[in-house]
């Protein structure tokens, strides 16, 4: 199944930073002043500590209470400033952080919407919205949470040694008996988070996989008697996440016990240090204290930063897939044939709009779908195509629209053509908003009016609030014929003069495929038509019928024609479909 | 209607605690204990300062570094300890709140999904399964940071009482500041939340409309409103980020203001030698140190909220109605599948009455598309009749078990879905009965299907079947439906997206696969219909004429636009 896709590109590291940098580069005077406000901020929460060791060296020294006011008002001033200036720092960084990867989203979206769908259709559709969803939102929270919590741990760990070393720099020395325990532990910790998140990533997804399968097709699963197996394999993929969930909290448990031990090594070290310093008259009590707090202090911070390391390899591999795509060239312009026309068509072009020539197609070298395939259609022409499963119509449709490239021949359009297929989508947002977006200047009479045409106005009028409804995922839920009715009312509002429909009425049921004909009809009057009949109804009211058989054009005429002529392939399905209609 | 039982949302929370009560036991044990050695560190740091430091007594430094790393040993294994437990017993009550709840909806008697889309009922089974485990988490916590507070407390009292007071009174109100902060936050950042889900609501619903978007040329369009939308998604980030900066900045100053009167009550009576020195070190990193737990109580406590309201959620599926008693009737064996409807009411039928002799092959048509749903429903006793009866042998389908009706009557509705696996995996589903199987796939033409997939019946159907087109999803579908040969089988609308010529090879295949036993197909297709014994029309809510498909065609007008066209 998904194992010979190709994925759509994914950035590499050189590409990703270069990337970063440039989004970055207009915003550089903000960075700057960013890292200099944050900087500010931790240092005046540095300052604490030595005025705390200064508070101890007063009382040591043992002068009066009333001493100790200036220290403790400087700590009190060290609180505010602090306070003030993590406030601006913090709004900065998030001002840069939204800012670029707001526009890096809108980047990617635009490339994404533009992507050929052939590439879409290759690299399978799941990892195009996976990507727009799953690894836009790890970004997000990276950029929301951890960029922010990273940035000020670093600052304090980096001012705190700095602190240290100005205190002696024999405490630093002592302190940095952690850093091999500490660098050890996050590389032991990496290799085995990062597949086991992976991991526990893909259970996680096959267990909505699997609840939305068997919740969604619980009548399906009441019907066939089948409640026990789907209930087990309910209870075996909920049972793999809960193993995983495990296996996560004792390696994270693992992880931070290493880290523990880098701590007791580090105070201990810093302990001493002060012992031997203070006894030989180095330093003071208040300073062997303000070093060992210090050194306390550096605990959380570190511990943040270290457990966030995973979380930045997470949001990394999403970064790479979101640049990946952000990244490609817009697509070249329409190029449709495969070989230019040979000089060919020039001739009759105002009577053709649509002109096919030895059109060849093979999804799969060697096993040819379509077989030379020559096809004009008139300006304004609707044409049906019939055929049997696996003729070969889905196909050409594809082709003209230019979904696909041919393997050989020529399709010669001006400009381009619209495609309807059976895939309805209603846009979320209003039912206005839905239209809108084959026309956006159109005014509501424009919209209403394109309703009306392929006979929704009705329907539409009467939702709770019109054309302000709100539609789609999350809001009013319509029938799968007025689906399709949205859809043909966008084809109006778009206005190609040429346009393909693929089974557009396949879906709606019985009932409701004669209405969706009728709109169908409605909607492309006046326009090039090539129609895929799935109903033969539709090839009846076509202008012309094509019939393919097995990739060739095997009769051509129209519906009256083709019926009377004698053991012709339309007449037998036209026999076969209306059955007994002359009993 | 019957209530499978009263539950409410404390039962199912009670349920996941006393479920998991020993995990949950040794969670907040274990971590009382890493909160103790939490707040022992500082204060050995002030002991070693005190009686080592400032005494230059080597032995005591190595006494008390010995006692530092004994320290340290113990709070990090208990850490690790009480996670683990915490850890696994919230994913165990959550598991087993999420297979009551799989249970529940399977239940033979349904209900379960009445008002809710599947998508709502996945998110109760994985979102609010997972909150309601994590009671055991927020509990753990909570009492684990209630015996941190009060080591604490005890070793500060120790200390001092009147210091030992400032910080216990102090830290209260400090931490009460900090919850008025965020409070406006809180609301805040909700709706900068429902801004940004919009946004990537956007472009994922864009991204699923892709094709169609393609088809009319709309992608510019597109992007330029996802553009806007992203650009007040950011603006509404940004109110947000803001306003949580100000508040991380505002408990930073707190914070240190509440050190520095510590720092001031301590100095003060160290000074006037009520305590010593290593003991205000302590005094200051206890203080500190404090507001740790205090803080995971808050936060347990919004746990405790967000599991109750999960838990409401929960149990409101768990309570819900069923949609059809169960029943302790038989049905005989072997079922001979003579079907009577007698003057069935429900949604649109209104007395309708039909019988199907055992072994006839009956064709349905309603021009109303309710009226079929409503039948179909009534048959599989999805639903059951408001008046009237449906009896299988004579014995009324309410009075059997739903899964024991459903043994014998196989009702395939038109949206029927399919399953991850195989193709084969799908049709063999209720049968395993491999030769009947293909006999199946090949009346219904899923031969050819398969044929065409790159591992024939052995490929894997992705996403459901939603690789498959909506032609080939009907074939594969009616396979199973034929596979599963049951006495009686009804099948809606089969065949609405196949192809002219081969829906003409099913309803041959159809009939002479069913040939001799009870068989109803509700469409409106001709070439199913003409292999049909036998014709009714329901309009209105009940019969109104029946025939052979010809004689129809010939005799009834309606019958030939509904049919026909």
């Amino acid at each position: 199944m998904s194992a010979a896709r190709d994925l759509l590109p994914v950035a590499p590291a050189a590409r990703i930073r270069a990337v970063v940098r440039e989004l970055l580069r207009p915003r550089r005077g903000a960075a700057l002043t960013a890292f200099a406000l944050l900087t500010a901020a931790t240092g005046a929460g540095l300052l604490t500590a030595p005025l705390l060791g200064r508070v101890v060296d007063l009382v040591a020294e043992g002068r009066p209470a009333g001493a100790l006011t200036v220290p403790v008002a400087a700590i009190a001033l060290a609180a505010v400033a602090q306070g003030v200036l993590t406030g601006f720092g913090v709004s900065l960084v998030a001002r840069l952080g939204e800012g670029v990867l707001a526009a890096l989203r809108e980047r990617f979206v635009d490339r994404a919407l533009r992507l050929p769908l052939e590439e879409v259709e290759r690299a399978g559709s799941g990892d195009l919205t996976s990507r727009v969803t799953n690894d836009v939102s790890v970004v997000a929270e990276a950029v929301r949470n951890a960029l922010p919590q990273l940035a000020r741990s670093v600052l304090t760990i980096g001012l705190t040694l700095v602190a240290m070393l100005v205190l002696d720099w024999r405490f630093l020395l002592a302190a940095l008996v952690a850093v091999p325990i500490q660098l050890h532990t996050v590389r032991w910790y990496v290799r085995r988070a990062v597949p086991l998140y992976a991991e526990q990533r893909v259970a996680a997804g096959a267990q909505q996989q699997q609840q939305l399968g068997t919740v969604g097709g619980a009548a399906t699963v009441r019907a066939f008697g089948l409640a026990d197996e789907h209930l087990r394999l309910v209870t075996r993929r909920s049972e793999t996440v809960v193993e995983l969930a495990l296996r996560g909290i004792r390696l994270l448990t693992r992880f931070y016990s290493r880290l523990n031990l880098a701590e007791f090594a580090g105070l201990a070290a810093v302990l001493a240090t002060g012992f031997v310093l203070v006894r030989n008259g180095s330093v003071s009590i208040g300073t062997a204290t303000a070093a060992a707090l210090y050194f306390h202090g550096l605990f959380t911070p570190i511990n943040i930063a270290l457990g966030l390391v995973d979380d930045a390899q997470a949001s990394l591999a999403s970064l790479a897939r979101l640049v990946g795509v952000a990244d490609l060239p817009e697509p070249p312009g329409a190029a449709r044939a495969a070989d230019e026309p040979a000089g060919e068509p020039a001739d009759g072009r105002d009577k053709v709009a649509l002109a096919v020539r030895g059109l060849r197609h093979a999804y799969v070298p060697g096993h040819e779908v379509l077989r030379g395939v020559d096809l004009d259609i008139a300006p304004g022409e609707r044409v049906a195509l019939v055929g049997a499963s696996g003729a070969g119509k889905t196909t050409l449709a594809k082709l003209v629209v230019g979904i696909h490239r041919p393997s050989g021949g020529t399709i010669d359009v001006p400009g381009r053509v619209a495609l309807i297929t059976q895939e309805v989508h209603v846009f979320a947002g209003t039912l206005a908003e839905d239209l809108r977006l084959a026309r956006p200047d159109a005014d509501d009479e424009a919209l209403l009016a394109a309703l009306d045409r392929v006979g929704a106005r009705e329907w539409a009028l009467a939702l709770p609030e019109g054309l302000a409804t709100v539609v789609g995922e999350g809001g009013h839920r319509l029938t799968a014929a007025q689906a399709q009715q949205l859809a043909l009312a966008r084809l109006v509002l778009a206005d190609p003069p040429v346009v393909v429909l693929d089974e557009a009425t396949a879906e709606a049921g019985s009932a409701g495929a004669r209405v969706l004909e009728t709109a169908a009809v409605r909607a492309v009057e006046g326009r090039t038509a090539l129609v895929v009949a799935h109903r033969l109804t539709q090839a009846a009211s076509a202008d012309r019928v094509v019939v393919l058989n097995s990739g060739h054009v095997v009769e051509t005429g129209t519906h009256a024609e083709l019926v009377a002529r004698p053991g012709g392939r339309y007449a037998a399905l036209w026999e076969a479909w209306s059955g007994t209609r002359r009993a | 209607m019957n209530h499978p039982e009263n539950v409410s949302g404390r039962a199912v929370l009670r349920r996941a605690v006393t479920g998991q009560w020993r995990r949950v036991a040794a969670a907040a044990a274990l971590g009382a204990g890493h909160q103790a050695g939490e707040a022992l560190v500082p204060v050995l740091v002030g002991v070693v300062i005190d009686r080592a430091v400032a005494t230059s007594d080597g032995a005591a430094l190595g006494r008390w570094l010995l006692v530092l790393a004994v320290v340290f040993a113990g709070l990090s294994t208990s850490y690790r300890l009480s996670a683990r437990a915490t850890e696994a017993a919230s994913e165990r009550a959550a598991h087993a709140v999420r297979i009551a709840l799989v249970r529940r909806v399977l239940d033979p008697r349904g209900g379960a999904e009445t008002g809710r889309l599947p998508g709502a009922l996945v998110n109760i089974a994985t979102g609010d399964a997972r909150r309601v485990g994590l009671v055991n988490w927020a509990l753990a916590g909570a009492v684990a940071a209630v015996c941190g507070l009060v080591v604490g407390a005890v070793a500060l009292l120790r200390v001092s009482v009147p210091l030992g007071l400032v910080v216990l009174l102090g830290a209260p109100p400090l931490l009460w500041l900090s919850h008025v902060l965020s409070k406006p936050l809180e609301r805040r950042s909700e709706a900068e939340q429902e801004q940004a889900a919009r946004a990537s609501g956007l472009a994922a619903d864009l991204v699923a409309g892709l094709r169609v978007l393609k088809g009319i040329g709309a992608e510019p369009t597109a992007v330029e409103r996802y553009r806007r939308t992203s650009r007040l998604s950011l603006a509404a980030t940004l109110r947000a980020a803001r306003a949580e900066a100000w508040q991380g900045g505002a408990m930073l100053t707190l914070t240190g203001l509440f050190i520095a009167l510590v720092a001031l009550v301590g100095g003060r009576l160290a000074a006037q030698g009520d305590i010593s020195v290593g003991e205000l070190v302590a005094a200051v990193g206890l203080a500190q140190l404090l507001l740790s737990p205090l803080m995971i109580l808050s936060f347990c406590s919004a746990e405790f909220a967000q599991a109750r309201a999960s838990a409401g959620r929960v149990a409101e599926v768990l309570g819900a109605p069923h949609a059809v008693a169960g029943g302790s009737g038989a049905l005989p064996v072997p079922v001979r599948g003579e079907l009577r409807v007698s003057g069935v009411t429900l949604g649109p039928l209104r007395g309708l009455s039909l019988t199907v002799r055992p072994g006839e092959l009956l064709g349905v048509v309603t021009p109303d598309p309710a009226a079929a749903s409503a039948l179909v429903r009534c048959l599989g006793r999805e639903a059951d009749p408001d008046a009237g009866t449906v009896r299988l042998d004579g014995v009324d389908l309410t009075s059997v078990e739903p899964a024991e009706v459903r043994a014998s009557v196989v009702v395939a509705a038109h949206d029927a879905d399919l399953f991850e696996g195989t193709l084969l995996e799908n049709v063999l589903a209720s049968s395993g009965d491999r030769p009947g199987a293909d006999r199946a796939l090949a009346a219904a033409t899923a031969d050819e299907v398969a044929a065409a997939l790159p591992a024939g019946v052995d490929t894997v159907l992705d996403e459901r079947g939603r690789s498959l087109s909506g032609g080939q999803r009907q074939r594969v579908a009616l396979a199973r439906a034929l596979a599963a040969d049951a006495p009686v089988l009804v099948v809606h609308d089969p065949t609405t997206a196949v192809d002219a010529v081969t829906e003409a090879r099913i309803a041959e295949g159809l009939r002479d696969l069913r040939r001799g036993r009870t068989t109803i197909v509700i469409a409106t297709s001709p070439a199913l219909l003409a292999t049909a014994d036998r014709v009714v029309i329901v309009e209105d809510g009940d019969v109104r004429a029946e025939g052979t498909h010809a004689e129809l065609v010939r005799d009834h007008a309606a019958y030939r636009a509904a049919v026909l066209g």
